[in-house]
């Protein structure tokens, strides 16, 4: 009988799973919808995410419109009135266009949250596979630098750096950020988010190291770094699949949180948190400028979420209760909603 | 014996009632009394402490706490703008051809925490003034030694001489102010005690003067005023021309959101929210309340975009020239929801001096050419603004005509409680151009050059003169104006300098905005006092 590999079965697993499937198609889905936006802007409605049109006037249906009404008033969705100009409306008393802002927001708000993923599991990794395979004093050294970061309440961490940050940008040595790039909330989430991915790989390494191939790979005379990345990290990647989507999901909100406060994402750029806090001003008069942005928050989290539920139980099926007891530590989630 | 007949009773008793009711009660303490006023101010303001706050939010919080020698009448529109006694007997007596005041302190004053105030304390004051490099420097560097004192070359200012047992002050100056009088009743010399310390006292304000006192200072959150003690004990009857207030507590909060505030005294839980209403709200708001619960107030203010001169590109003229020539006046009307009236000069309508002119239309023509000229070749401008809507907006507006014009522009936005004294400081690496407001502190053009626009005001801290702009001959018309009394002939000098000054463009101005006086249904609207430097007078809200 043939050998078939984990990947195998966990790939069987999870396309049998229709919630996954459910929530990788809409995921897609979004990801194509923000990836369009140059295409809608430039062909469709003809303006770009920052362009004012403050004094400008749109024919909808033969009839002349006001961007801004002079009391301040935006316009409001007019669908394909105006030949999709302003399909969504203006956003505001600056008269841009709101599905051109809405997609390019997504486009910030993907791209940190899962840029600043990358950055944090990959941090994570390197941290656990040093503390698990060394022990001793480097163990000490990173496991005590992680508790200070825990320590810290995650939201007000990162709106601490995040403000400090975008006014003074960052300066360290070759490293030179301005205040106003998208480095900066990538790094801020990063540096927050690591820890909490952080302690439960390095207790997984703890135990894989004791177990015994990687005692026998060590009496063969593999070095330090043979066995952490030829021996120990292979062990990590089904656990550090099921994080990445989790960690994606999580940093996005944590994202719009640190713009709607203000030390996220910097104006004019938009993001999906930058265009809460905006339309949030304009909640009695224009409560879509703040729905709309908060459904795409809710439906893309909510399918990544899903995504990596459904990439645990496909790839780990056994470790349900004990990753649930890791992931514990996702409860921030509540905290930055 | 014989009764008294019932129209006589009442009428008796009506007598008795108006004679108990004025006993120990200072002129416009009529009304209820009591309770607690909940206010709501968007930002905390940038010091609670006298010598130094100089935001609007300051003063008004410090109004009627820290009592100057001399004051402003609490009052409405141009009666508001009166200088009257304060914790000075009278008006000053002026000599020596306008270079000596003489004031005399009121006898008997205390402070909330029981100490006598005395003369000495108002020269400690105005020392303490120049030791902090408060922004207020600019105002009072005119007394004789003053100069000499900050730059430590005196223990004390030799031109100021007190008198503990007479209450006597006299301050000397280098040369006559036409407008000294009005800085006077500045809240900056308000007296605190001799001996309080040459930092910024915000955590724990100073013990006050007037009818309330901060008993609580929470930085960045709110503050909150009791009645102060000494005054119903002593000081009320001392000076019976200030008002004591009606309510027995004040809370003040910060609430960052303007909605938020809005739906705060729309549901009574604030009773006077500081700020103007948000524009998106202006129209309901105004639709539903006015003339119950809303007041529109007119202001004499410039709002404008300061362009650094010291720094490229707007060292150059021609750049300066083409960004007012570049802001659509209409654009700005509509971010601000129709609240602001344009203007494209410093002095705003209702300041003495003010002549309408328009250097500027708007042409986005001529503003690019001025940049083809100019050339600048440092094209990379960061925009500072605050947080608050809709500057922020307005800001992002500028931004994207400076974007238009062929910039590479940083937008950053600040807290408006750190935004001035962020600003205010010339080491703040990238300050370009951004948002700025000024409201009158006296109602003498002076106030709109001397400080903002004259080259001696630039200081490395607390600058109000963040235009850094320093001309030589702008300085010294400005130096020579400000020696002289306010007649017909110097107002139209100052119209004459206002268009010296735009000629060279340090601001890009665009309004004078109107604003909002909100309370909730259980504050008696009618008798709440707008006055125009202070905005709302706390004395004069009474619950109905």
């Amino acid at each position: 009988m043939e050998g078939r590999s984990p990947w195998y079965f966990a790939y069987r697993r999870l396309r049998s799973n229709r919630v996954a499937i459910t929530a990788l198609a809409l995921f897609a889905a979004i990801v194509v919808f923000v990836l369009a936006a140059p295409l809608w802007a430039d062909w469709v409605a003809e303006t770009g995410p920052n362009e004012t049109h403050t004094v400008e006037k749109i024919e909808v249906g033969g009839e002349t419109r006001e961007v801004v009404e002079v009391d301040g008033t935006p316009i409001g969705p007019v669908w394909l009135g105006a030949g999709g100009k302003f399909f969504l409306g203006a956003d505001g008393r600056l008269g841009r266009d709101e599905m051109v802002r809405l997609m390019y927001g997504g486009r910030t708000t993907l791209l940190i949250g899962i840029g600043s993923a990358l950055i944090s599991v990959g941090l994570a990794v390197l941290l656990a596979l040093l503390a698990g395979y060394h022990r001793g004093w480097v163990d000490t050294v990173i496991s005590r630098a992680l508790d200070l970061l825990w320590a810290f309440p995650v939201l007000l961490l990162a709106i601490a750096l995040g403000s400090s940050l975008a006014v003074g940008g960052l300066d360290l040595g070759p490293i030179s950020i301005s205040g106003g790039s998208l480095w900066v909330p990538i790094l801020v989430i990063s540096l927050v988010y690591t820890t909490y991915i952080a302690r439960p790989l390095r207790g997984e390494v703890l135990a894989l190291r004791e177990r015994e191939f990687v005692e026998a790979a060590i009496a063969g005379g593999a070095g330090p770094l043979r066995v952490m990345f030829g021996e120990l990290l292979p062990n990590l990647w089904s656990k550090i699949i099921v994080f990445f989507p989790l960690a994606a999901a999580f940093n996005m909100l944590l994202e719009s949180a640190l713009s709607f406060v203000g030390a996220g994402v910097q104006p004019p750029n938009s993001s999906w948190g930058t265009m809460i806090s905006a339309g949030f001003q304009l909640l009695y008069t224009a409560p879509l400028l703040t729905i709309l942005p908060g459904a795409m928050i809710t439906l893309t989290a909510l399918s990544l979420n899903l995504l990596g539920d459904a990439l645990r139980d496909a790839l780990d099926p056994k470790s349900k209760v004990e990753l649930e007891a890791h992931t514990g530590s996702f409860e921030p989630e509540g905290e930055v909603l | 014996m014989k009764k008294l007949s019932p129209v006589l009773a009442v009428v008796v008793l009506a007598v008795l009632a108006l004679s108990f009711s004025a006993c120990g009660s200072s002129s416009g303490d009529e009304g209820s009394k009591g309770g607690t006023l909940k206010v709501s101010f968007a930002g905390f303001p940038d010091y609670l402490d006298p010598q130094i706050s100089y935001t609007a939010e300051g003063w008004s919080a410090m109004y009627n706490t820290y009592i100057p020698l001399l004051t402003y009448a609490h009052a409405e529109g141009t009666e508001g703008s009166e200088v009257i006694p304060g914790l000075a007997e009278d008006l000053p007596e002026k000599s020596n051809g306008g270079k000596t005041y003489e004031l005399t302190l009121v006898d008997g004053l205390k402070y909330s925490d029981g100490t006598p105030v005395r003369a000495s304390d108002y020269k400690a004051t105005v020392e303490r003034l120049f030791e902090m490099e408060s922004p207020a420097s600019p105002f009072f560097s005119d007394i004789v030694g003053a100069e000499d004192f900050l730059e430590g070359k005196a223990d004390g200012i030799a031109g100021i001489e007190t008198d503990d047992k007479t209450g006597r002050i006299t301050i000397d100056l280098n040369n006559p102010r036409g407008s000294f009088e009005s800085e006077l009743a500045m809240p900056f010399t308000a007296p605190v005690p001799a001996d309080t310390p040459a930092k910024p006292q915000t955590a724990s304000p100073p013990p006050a003067t007037g009818p309330y006192e901060i008993v609580e200072s929470r930085p960045g959150r709110g503050w909150s005023y009791e009645r102060n003690p000494q005054w119903e004990k002593n000081n009320a009857d001392l000076l019976p021309d200030l008002p004591g207030g009606h309510v027995d507590r004040i809370e003040a909060t910060v609430v960052s959101n303007q909605s938020t505030q809005v739906n705060d005294v729309e549901q009574g839980k604030t009773n006077w929210m500081f700020d103007p209403l948000p524009a998106d709200r202006v129209a309901a708001v105004k639709q539903k309340y006015e003339g119950k619960q809303l007041r529109v107030v007119p202001s004499i203010s410039t709002y404008f975009f300061f362009l650094n001169t010291a720094r490229p590109p707007f060292d150059d003229l021609k750049v300066r020239q083409a960004v007012n020539h570049a802001i659509d006046p209409a654009a700005i009307e509509r971010i601000y929801a129709g609240e602001i009236t344009g203007s494209q000069q410093v002095l705003p309508p209702g300041m003495p001096g003010y002549e309408k002119f328009e250097l500027y239309p708007f042409d986005m023509k001529k503003a690019e050419e001025r940049i083809a000229e100019a050339n600048p070749s440092d094209r990379e401008i960061t925009v500072w603004t605050n947080s608050l809507s809709p500057n922020d907006e307005a800001s992002e507006y500028y931004e994207g005509v400076l974007r238009d014009l062929g910039f590479d522009v940083t937008l950053k936005v600040i807290n408006p409680d750190n935004y001035f004294s962020l600003i205010g400081n010339t080491s703040t690496p990238d300050l370009d151009t951004g948002w700025l407001n000024w409201f009158e502190d006296y109602p003498h053009p002076n106030d709109f050059f001397q400080p903002l626009l004259s080259g001696e005001s630039i200081a490395s801290t607390f600058n109000t003169n963040i235009a850094q702009f320093d001309d030589p001959e702008i300085n010294a018309k400005i130096a020579e104006l400000s020696e002289q009394e306010l007649t017909p002939e110097v107002e139209g000098e100052y119209a004459e300098l206002d268009r010296e000054v735009m000629e060279q463009a340090p601001w890009a101005p665009f309004g004078s905005r109107s604003l909002t006086l909100f309370v909730s249904s259980d504050v008696d609207f009618d008798e709440v006092i707008w006055n125009p430097t202070f905005s709302g007078d706390l004395t004069s809200f009474q619950f109905k």
